[in-house]
This record gives structure tokens, C-alpha cells and sequence, in this order.
């Protein structure tokens, strides 16, 4: 986090027309996600892209000769450029040879890497972009807001002035008028214009063939009008056949805006030609006589050989990791200060523009793994996004805070654990009645702002479980309790009624010493070597006295249990086994109590209401959403689903201390979703969310309560035993 | 899946594919038209010509409407047909019927061509290929800009996604496609297949055996309406192509 990167933060928060336009956009996006996954197998479907471009990277130098062959054969001129300037002098060069004034454009996120436009407009040549987006952005001298809306972050009040000034008529802010006069205005623009551009959403090896998708058909014409074409293609775009192609084409629309296909897919091959006067085969029939390929790589190939980041060549630049982005749709993608936006934004921006560029736009995910989720070429995002800061960590140390912080202190359980209970007291005089903490002063101010904090416990959990630290001789089944470091110091009621439920299951629950932070926040800031030291010695504490299961209350700490464990410690087999064996005794509360209890009746009615928190790590993270619904539904709660149950309630990654002003933007709609239901109770299995949720309704002075299921459960089983 | 074992499996399905196709290309803003015979096809385009005072319509390549006449139909009543194939021009020119297939007036004589083309532009064009041909290009070029009407035939449609693909070498279907406010596609209902894949298939197939190249230069996917999204907050149909794009599906095979 660069203290550039906190006022472009800010200032995209405070914007008023962005924030207007990024509301105004979230009918739409929830549109187009539904749309998109309306009677298909996504999930085969997203494996077959992943596999073909998996397969497409691994063979690229022989795609490339192939495609090179081919296209060449129909007539185009293929040229292999190493960069950005490489690539825009080849065009510039081709445009002052043929004595190019006029260029028309379709929308291409490579041209706008290379910066093309730019480039030709310094030389004089003048360039129009045509998808009404682009041309939006060019007006105002802005770059693109998102791969495929570029001006979505305009209101219709700020189109119909830049429409306005452009074509000089008076243009009110009526979607109708606005969408004719830009028509009007492009139209010349074709049919004036000495040479087209366009990129390539994908290319095919086996025919030298181009496909370029548009809605709004400028794709067509400014391939076809003009009497010069190039396209300027990324080697990535490159697949084996039509087929792999095909492959693509099934979920490239429906992930951009919901549609089976897109209005126009243009396959071009070669050049424009005819056989139609006698005694010639010629070229140039109706459309362009000459055909330009210039194959980019600045950078990709770099890519292609770290297997690390490999896969962000997998992206087919559909957008919807974008869409469904809270943070991208709290800022949009200006923001984010590089030409490619949100978390894949981050990894192309490493190779890009430097590692080091990449720090900020990287230090902008909160980790929800909403992205994962959509992406039709299954791309790990998250994933990549942890190793970027692995690597910037390792390439540049971490900063003197988080030393302090993750090295020195949370790497030893003993040292943790003093700083809370050192904390208890120091915060005493900020503590209200009810162990609300709502102003914290100076520097720690900022925390304070957004939500109101939890007092540390004086009593950890580690303290009030101390007569449980074994499971009782002779009870089956074991199960050891994991319980994180937001419920040890924070919520330690949390844990002991956990441990309570359990015991009414009739399980042997204990809570095993020398447990230690999980390590996410360092793992998750690129500190891969406090994160497996303390791997190492959660192993150890766990696996002691050989649980059945090991359960949580924090999906992030199971997470990191479950499956960063076993990557962490994979150089090393004896750790890794270890690891392993507990990966698969990792259960999250309500999954491990229906796992007990699988044929338990349901209980009647309790006249309660509750609605249900997906937090990320629980629902995207272990796959877990049906369990904690089923279980208060078998319990006899009445279950009321929020809107966006499973969006991020801003907490994630280290957000909330870089970023709290952002944090909350993203806290708030899920403030508003959960006020919107009228139900009294939310439930969210998390207690970092937990966290954050109660912090956020209190500063609403709201009195809905936050709850995990276990507290949920446990209070409902005393009053019964206390009414019986 | 084997070809001709598909091939008959999709022969057998016809009527449930024209509904789906219909079904899909009516959801993405496409008018489709179910002719009950050649005459009712022709009435149709007649129809919607008249309804926008329609006075010139440019027309690519297509087998299908030279059969059923649909040129000769609207020239009756004094609509202006222009051929842009410029192969099918030539004969158009020269008061013939268009030729089939992918060549197309080789039968001619340059120095006959540059009569004709001469004679349509007003310039009197040396018997040169290349300044023939520039000729054709201008002058089609300001006929597509100016046209209230583009026509063409499809040669593959796509049920499941209500998709017509057309092609061509010389470019000129895409600018009929594109450029007037009008676009109609008449197509054979046995043009149909059922998926993207076994469209893929059919256009593989059909360059093998028409073509000598492995791909025509332009094969455009059609999918209803075109849309544009990017005028905030709002989904809306007519970007910058046609305003209305209609799709004429004939059942009944031509008899000619």
C-alpha cells in the first residue's frame, strides 16, 4: 500500500458521478451473472476452456509458426513484435508508408497496453475509437474503467456533455439521443477512414484466422471499410484449431454480459480478394487489400515461463472477475492505475510494467475469491494474487511493520499472547460498559472510524478452556478445537460454546494447547516463512492427541489448515504428510455437527427468524453453504435469505487496516442487505465477520444481532434446559 | 460424431430446430418469419420493404433468393436490387442470372466486363483487372452506404444459439450485413444444425469441398440484434448496425 494508492482510494470513494454510475451498474451485473449460467454445465464448460488454453500455452512456439504459415498463406503480413514499442512502431511505420490520416478503431485492451493511440496521435495520425465505450473514454482523455465497459464509470449526465462538445450539437442526457448522435458521428468515421485496427479475441493456428467479438457491430466495420486492416494480437489469443475456438466462443459472451453469443463474431482470414474480373485473382474485393498481424509479446512470454503466473495467459478478457469484484465496484478501474484492473489487473500489471507496479493494484484484493468463482478459464486468482506478494516479499523484505508484527510476534504463541492481554488493559480507558471499543485515539484512529471494535478479553480463550485441553478418557469422537485468534482474544464465549454444543452431540471436545495463529495475515502479505513456522507448530499442537476431527469457527484459519498447509510445507515430505493427515480432519462447526448427527429429526418451530451470512472463506474457500442452512433449519429457525448472502463483507485481506475507508464502502451494502431482510438475527460462521458485522451495526446503532451458529445454538439449548 | 450419421440425425430434427432457432433469435432481438412457401417468403421481404419505403436494397450472395426469384419480385414493383456480389453484379449487368458457387463470371470476356462496368459508372474503364475492379469497388461501396435495405442468405444457422453464418471473400456480405438500417436473411430450414460444434463441422466441410482455401476470408457469426451497453445504465438494441434485422426461415424445397 503506497500512500499514492490510499488518496486514489479516497478519491474514487468520494466521487459522487462514479459512485452514481457503479450503483447505477448493479441491476445489470446481476443480470448478466444470472444470464450467464442459465442452462449449462459451467462448471465442464470452464474446464474445457482452462484445458484448451492450458494445452494452447504449452505448444505456443509451435502455434506460432503455424499460425505465422497460414495466415500468411491467405494473404496477411504477420509480424512478431517483442514490445509495446516495437509492436506500435510497426503500425506507425505501415501508416506513414501508406500515408495514413484517419484511423478507426474497434476496442482492443492490447492497443491500449501498447498504448497505440497515443503513439500514432503524437505522430499526427488521427485515431477514432468505435465502440461507443472506448470512444466515451477517449473524450475524456481517461483510460478504460473495465476491460470490457470501459466508460462505465460515467453517468449519462457526463456522456451527454462529452457527446455534446464532440459533435457540437446540444445533446440532452436521454440514453436514446445520446446512442443516435454517437451512431451518426461514427459512421463517417468508417467509411473516411485509410486504415482500421482491432485486436483479436482469439486466434487460430490451423487457418491463420482472427475472431473479433463486438455488440455493436463496429468490429465488422472497422475490419471490413477501411482499405488497410491490422489487428494487433497478443500470443496468447492463439489456440490450436476451430474447435478449441468454439470451445471458447460458449462462454466468452455469457460471461462478458450474459449473452450465448455475441452479436457479431467476425472470423477474418487474410485480406479482402476476389476472382470475380476475369483473367485475376486480386486482392482488395470489398474490403481492405492488405491484412497486417502483429503478434505482441511484451511480456507474455516471460509469463508463460513462470509457473507461478502462467495461468493469467489463460484470461479470455470476458470481465466478469471484474463484475463481481467488491472492490472494483466500490472504485472501478482507474483506480487501480495500470491498463488492466482488479486481481488478474494485478498479476498482468507485474509483467507488464515491473513487479514492483504491481504492489499497489495487489495490495486492492481482499481475497473474497468472488473472482475464482466466475472466471470461465478457471483461473486461480487469489491464488496468484498471494504469490505475487510472496514474490514481491522475497524480492524486496517485508516492511518494518509487518516484521515487527508477523516475525516478532505472532510467529510465538507465548509472545501473541502477551501483546493481547497487554492490549486488554492498555484499551481499558477507550472501553465502553458493553466491551465496545468506538474511538480509539490517535494513530490508531482510523480502526475506530468505520467500526466499532470488540475489547480484548482479559480472559483468553486458552485461559477459560484450560481444564479442557484433553478429551475425556474413553469418549469417541475425539474432536480437537481450533480456534483461531479472533475467538481466543477476542470472542472467547464464542469457543466455549462450541465446546458446549459439542459436548450435547455427545463428542469428546478439547481445545488443544500450544495452538498458534494460523498465519494467513502473514502468509497472505507474502511472508511465506512466518506462515510455515507456524504451520509447523499448529501441526504439532493438533495432531498431539490424534482427533477424529479438528473443528473452527474461522473459515480462513480452516482454509489454511485444510489447504495452504500442505502447499506450505511442500518441500519438505515428513511436514507435508503430517500436513496432509490433517487437512482431512479439518471441519467447519456446522458441517462436523451434521457429520455427528446425520439422521437427527428436526426440531419444531422455534418462532425465530434468522438470516444467513455466506462468509467467503466458508462458502468459496471450503465449498460450505448448504451445511449452516440446513443445520438452523433441522434446529427450528425460520431462515430468511439476504440479497448477495455470499458477497464479502469487506473484511478480507488486509483491507481493513490499508484501506478502512474502502473496507467500509463494501461493509455497508452488506449492512444494507442484511437490514433489508427485518430479521433481528444474522448469522455469520466467521468470527473475523463477525467482527466486522457487529463493528459495522453499532456504529448504525442497529440492534441486530451477529451471531455464529454455535452461540445460536447454545443459547436456544439453555433456555430449553432452563424451561424443562 | 460421424458426419453423414449426424447428418441425418439433424435431418430428422428440422421441425424442432427451426423452433429453437426461432425461439433464440427472437430472444436476442431478431424478427423471424416462417414463410409457408417461396411466394409467402418473397410476399414477406415485399411487405417490410414497402412498410419502409424501401427504395434500395443491396443483396449479397445467395443460392437460395436467386431461386426463389425474391430480385425479379421487388424490380417488378420498382425497387432497386443491387447485386454486391461483384461476380453476381456483372451479370446482374449484363441481364443475366447470378452465377453460382464461388466463381462467378469467368465465363466473361474482360474486355466485356469493362463494357459493362463503363456503361453502370459513367467512366469509360480500360479492359485492366485492376482499374475494373476499383471501379466495382467504388461504386458498390456507395451503394451499400446509401442502401435502406441489406439482404442476404445464410449458409449455416445455429439452432441453439439462433446464429446465422455468412460468408464471403470479397467482404461485401458484412457491409450488407452491417451497414444498412434494415438487414433480412433468408434462409433454407435445412441450413440449420443444432449446435456450435456441428456448425464448426459444416463450415470445415464446406470449405473442403467449395473452396480451395481452408477458410473463406470473412465468416461472420450473427446473433440477433446488435446492442450496445455503454450509454449508462442502460441495455440497448441498435448500436451501430441495423435497427431491425429480420430472418426469413423458407421450408419448402425450391422448385425451379
Amino acid at each position: 500500500m503506497s500512500r499514492e494508492m490510499t488518496k486514489r482510494v479516497h478519491k474514487a470513494l468520494s466521487d459522487k458521478n462514479l459512485q452514481t454510475a457503479l450503483h447505477g451498474l448493479i441491476p445489470l451485473v446481476k443480470a448478466i451473472s444470472q444470464m450467464a449460467l442459465e442452462g449449462i454445465d459451467f462448471d465442464a464448460l470452464s474446464k474445457e476452456i482452462h484445458h484448451v488454453k492450458e494445452k494452447s500455452i504449452a505448444n505456443l512456439p509451435q502455434l506460432v509458426e503455424q499460425f505465422k504459415a497460414e495466415a500468411t498463406k491467405a494473404g496477411a503480413v504477420v509480424y512478431e513484435a517483442k514490445d509495446a514499442e516495437d509492436a506500435n512502431n510497426y503500425v506507425l511505420k505501415l501508416a506513414q508508408e501508406r500515408n495514413v490520416k484517419h484511423i478507426v478503431k474497434s476496442k482492443s485492451m492490447l492497443t491500449e497496453e501498447t498504448e497505440l493511440r497515443e503513439y500514432l496521435g503524437d505522430a499526427g495520425i488521427e485515431v477514432k475509437e468505435t465502440d461507443i465505450g472506448e470512444w466515451i473514454v477517449q473524450l475524456a482523455g481517461e483510460r478504460p474503467a473495465h476491460i470490457v465497459g470501459p466508460a462505465i464509470h460515467k453517468t449519462i449526465e457526463q456522456v451527454a456533455e462529452l457527446f455534446s462538445e464532440a459533435t457540437g450539437e446540444k445533446l440532452e442526457p436521454e440514453p436514446q439521443v445520446l446512442l443516435d448522435a454517437a451512431r451518426r458521428a461514427l459512421r463517417q468515421s468508417y467509411i473516411n477512414a485509410d486504415m482500421g485496427i482491432s485486436g483479436a479475441n482469439i486466434a487460430i493456428a490451423e487457418t491463420g484466422t482472427l475472431i473479433i467479438v463486438t455488440n455493436e457491430a463496429n468490429g465488422c466495420m472497422a475490419t471490413t471499410l477501411p482499405p488497410i486492416y491490422v489487428a494487433m494480437v497478443g500470443y496468447e489469443k492463439l489456440v490450436s484449431s476451430l474447435e478449441d475456438a468454439t470451445t471458447i466462443l460458449r462462454l466468452l459472451s455469457r460471461s462478458t454480459m450474459g449473452m450465448k453469443m455475441p452479436v457479431y463474431a467476425s472470423y477474418i482470414t487474410g485480406p479482402s480478394n476476389t476472382t470475380a474480373i476475369p483473367g485475376a485473382s486480386l486482392l482488395s474485393g470489398q474490403g481492405p487489400g492488405e491484412a497486417h498481424i502483429v503478434l505482441v509479446d511484451n511480456g507474455r512470454k516471460e509469463m508463460r515461463e513462470s509457473p507461478e503466473f502462467q495461468e493469467a495467459l489463460y484470461c479470455i478478457k470476458c470481465g466478469a472477475c471484474l463484475n463481481v469484484c467488491p472492490v472494483f465496484g466500490s472504485l472501478a478501474g482507474q483506480t487501480y492505475g495500470y491498463i488492466y484492473q482488479g486481481g488478474i489487473g494485478a498479476i498482468l500489471t507485474a509483467f507488464l510494467h515491473g513487479m514492483d507496479k504491481a504492489k499497489d493494484p495487489a495490495s486492492l484484493c481482499m481475497g473474497c475469491m468472488a473472482c475464482k468463482e466466475v472466471c470461465p478459464a478457471r483461473i486461480d486468482i487469489p491464488r496468484m494474487i498471494t504469490q505475487l506478494k510472496v514474490k514481491l516479499v522475497t524480492e524486496e523484505g517485508l516492511s518494518w511493520k509487518s516484521k515487527i508484527a508477523y516475525r516478532s510476534v505472532l510467529k510465538y504463541p507465548k509472545r501473541l499472547d502477551r501483546a493481547m492481554r497487554a492490549g486488554s488493559y492498555l484499551q481499558q480507558p477507550f472501553t465502553d460498559k458493553d466491551s465496545m471499543i468506538r474511538q480509539l485515539p490517535y494513530p490508531l484512529n482510523s480502526l475506530t472510524r468505520t467500526i466499532s471494535l470488540p475489547a480484548l478479553s482479559h480472559h483468553p480463550l486458552g485461559d477459560r478452556l484450560k481444564d479442557s485441553s484433553s478429551p475425556k478418557p474413553g469418549t469417541h469422537p475425539k474432536v480437537a478445537f481450533y480456534a483461531g485468534c479472533v475467538a481466543n482474544y477476542a470472542y472467547p464465549e464464542i469457543g466455549e460454546d462450541v465446546i458446549d454444543v459439542l459436548r450435547e452431540y455427545d463428542a469428546a471436545p478439547y481445545y488443544p494447547p500450544g495452538q498458534a495463529c494460523c498465519g494467513a495475515p502473514a502468509l497472505f502479505a507474502g511472508d511465506t516463512k512466518t506462515a510455515l513456522s507456524l504451520a509447523k507448530t499448529n501441526i504439532a499442537a493438533l495432531e498431539e492427541m490424534n482427533p477424529d476431527y479438528v473443528v473452527t469457527v474461522c473459515p480462513g484459519c480452516a482454509v489454511m489448515l485444510q489447504q495452504e498447509y500442505p502447499r506450505l510445507t511442500a518441500a519438505d515430505p515428513e511436514w507435508n504428510q503430517r500436513a496432509k493427515a490433517l487437512s482431512s480432519k479439518i471441519r467447519d462447526f456446522s458441517q462436523l455437527i451434521l457429520e455427528l448427527s446425520p439422521s437427527a429429526v428436526g426440531k419444531t418451530s422455534r418462532n425465530k427468524k434468522v438470516t444467513y451470512h455466506d462468509p467467503c472463506y466458508l462458502r468459496r474457500g471450503l465449498g460450505i453453504y448448504n451445511e449452516p442452512r440446513r443445520l438452523l433449519e433441522r434446529e427450528g429457525f425460520e431462515l430468511v435469505e439476504m440479497a448477495d448472502s455470499d458477497a464479502c463483507c469487506g473484511f478480507g485481506g488486509e483491507i481493513v487496516l490499508d484501506y478502512p475507508e474502502l473496507s467500509n464502502s463494501v461493509l455497508q451494502r452488506k449492512l444494507d442487505n442484511i437490514e433489508a431482510t427485518g430479521v433481528d438475527t444474522v448469522i455469520a460462521n466467521c468470527t473475523p465477520g463477525i467482527l466486522q458485522l457487529r463493528g459495522g451495526l453499532d456504529k448504525r446503532n442497529s440492534d441486530i444481532k451477529v451471531m455464529h451458529s454455535a452461540e445460536l445454538l447454545s443459547i436456544y439449548s439453555k433456555s430449553r434446559s432452563i424451561t424443562t | 460424431m460421424e458426419l453423414p450419421k449426424r447428418r441425418l440425425e439433424i435431418a430428422m430434427r428440422a421441425k424442432e430446430l427451426a423452433e429453437q432457432f426461432k425461439a433464440e433469435a427472437t430472444r436476442t432481438g431478431a424478427i423471424v418469419y416462417e414463410a409457408r412457401d417461396v411466394t409467402d417468403a418473397n410476399n414477406y421481404v415485399l411487405k417490410l420493404a414497402q412498410e419502409h419505403n424501401v427504395k434500395h436494397i443491396v443483396k449479397s450472395k445467395s443460392m437460395l433468393i436467386d431461386e426463389t426469384g425474391l430480385r425479379e419480385r421487388l424490380e417488378n414493383v420498382g425497387i432497386e436490387v443491387k447485386e454486391t456480389d461483384i461476380g453476381d453484379w456483372i451479370a446482374q449487368l449484363a441481364g443475366e442470372r447470378p452465377v453460382h458457387m464461388v466463381e462467378s463470371s469467368t465465363h466473361k470476356t474482360i474486355e466485356l466486363v469493362a463494357e459493362l462496368l463503363s456503361k453502370a459508372t459513367g467512366e469509360n474503364l480500360e479492359p485492366e483487372p485492376q482499374v475494373l475492379l476499383d471501379a466495382a469497388r467504388r461504386y458498390l461501396r456507395q451503394s451499400i452506404i446509401n442502401a435502406d435495405m441489406g439482404i442476404s442468405g445464410a449458409n449455416i444457422a445455429i439452432a441453439e444459439t439462433g446464429t446465422l453464418i455468412i460468408m464471403s471473400n470479397e467482404g461485401n456480405d458484412r457491409l450488407v450485413a452491417t451497414l444498412p438500417p434494415i438487414h433480412v436473411t433468408m434462409l433454407k430450414s435445412k441450413g440449420l444444425v443444432p449446435t456450435m460444434e456441428d456448425a464448426t463441422a459444416k463450415l470445415k466441410e464446406f470449405n473442403k469441398k467449395v473452396t480451395d482455401r481452408k477458410m473463406p476470408s470473412y465468416v461472420t457469426y450473427i446473433s440477433g440484434r446488435n446492442t450496445t451497453a455503454d450509454i449508462p445504465s442502460a441495455l440497448m438494441a441498435r448500436a451501430q448496425g441495423p435497427a431491425e434485422e429480420h430472418v426469413v426461415l423458407v421450408d419448402k424445397a425450391v422448385s425451379k
